[in-house]
């Protein structure tokens, strides 16, 4: 057990520094895919394998794939020297960061939590798939959450569309050769 | 089995306390917040941002199993925050693309007015 959590924290921590240090984007996408997978590792620890199946899923492979593409995208020549891709912040940023870590950490760690015991989570799937769906006793809340986040979904792929769309040149000149064609 | 080892056979096979992952998980929200708070390019801003959402999921996680009147809900949760941060990711992508498109340039340091 502790073999195994040392193993996943040290990949998903150094993963994480590896995307924020890294100089070239699409190492940091990589790195970024590493730490996703050490945390389906801890959701498995955890007792959520269901959970786990869905972050390789949607993480590793859905979200990874889509900044992949955003990448390529936005392609840039690639920088050679640290500097420039951290602005000026990058030594006040880090005192923050270590201050809110810090700061997080210490709390986490003195306060009581009462008696708490691993492997109370839902390894049965089926429960799982009850209290996302708000059936399970206890879970009524998600009954509306799960329609919310479906509302949320299908506002979010219209509203990513209609961002993302072409809306210069060539739409004027497809509707001027309809026009013509008119 | 007895002997020398059997101590360290014992620190191997404890169980981990919810104060280490929710340690683990505190530090990795540290990370995500320094990148997202110095580096230039929107792509590798998001990642961070991705980071830091699955930091707050593993904290869930964590207290969902350790927690008796939690009774294994944050797992649930954790899926809808999932499901959240995919419809980020894609409405954020769109907009560095547009962002891309009409300036040339995905760095955020030059992209602080908002008009095109």
């Amino acid at each position: 057990m502790t073999i195994v959590f040392g193993f996943l924290a040290g990949m998903m921590l150094i993963s994480a520094l590896g995307v924020v240090l890294s100089r070239n984007v699409v190492h940091s996408a990589l790195f970024m895919s590493g730490s996703f997978f050490a945390v389906a590792g801890f959701f498995v620890m955890l007792s959520a394998p269901a959970l786990a199946a869905f972050q390789l899923l949607i993480y590793v492979g859905a979200v990874t794939v889509v900044i992949l593409f955003g990448i390529m995208f936005t392609q840039q020549p690639q920088v050679r020297s640290f500097s420039t891709i951290v602005n000026k912040q990058v030594w006040a940023g880090l005192a923050v960061a270590l201050g809110v870590g810090g700061f997080l950490s210490y709390i986490l760690a003195t306060e009581d939590w009462g008696a708490t015991e691993a492997g109370q989570g839902t390894r049965d799937v089926a429960a799982f798939g009850e209290y996302l769906l708000g059936v399970g006793p206890g879970s009524e809340i998600f009954a509306m959450l799960f329609q919310l986040v479906a509302i949320l979904l299908f506002v979010a792929v219209i509203a990513a569309i209609v961002i993302s769309r072409r809306k210069d040149t060539d739409v004027e000149s497809a509707s001027d050769v309809r026009e013509v064609g008119e | 089995m007895p002997g020398p080892i059997q101590p360290i056979i014992d620190t191997i096979n404890q169980q981990i306390p919810l104060e280490g992952f929710l340690i683990v998980a505190a530090v990795m929200f540290a990370i995500g917040a320094w990148g997202a708070v110095i580096r230039r390019n929107a792509v590798v801003v998001f990642m961070c941002v991705e980071i830091m959402i699955n930091a707050v999921n593993l904290t869930l996680v964590a207290f969902a199993d350790f927690l008796p009147s939690a009774a294994g809900l944050g797992a649930s949760y954790a899926a809808l925050i999932i499901a959240i941060a995919a419809a980020e990711v894609a409405v954020g992508l769109a907009i560095v693309l547009a962002i891309f498109r009409s300036r040339r340039t995905v760095n955020i340091d030059e992209v602080n007015s908002m008009r095109g």
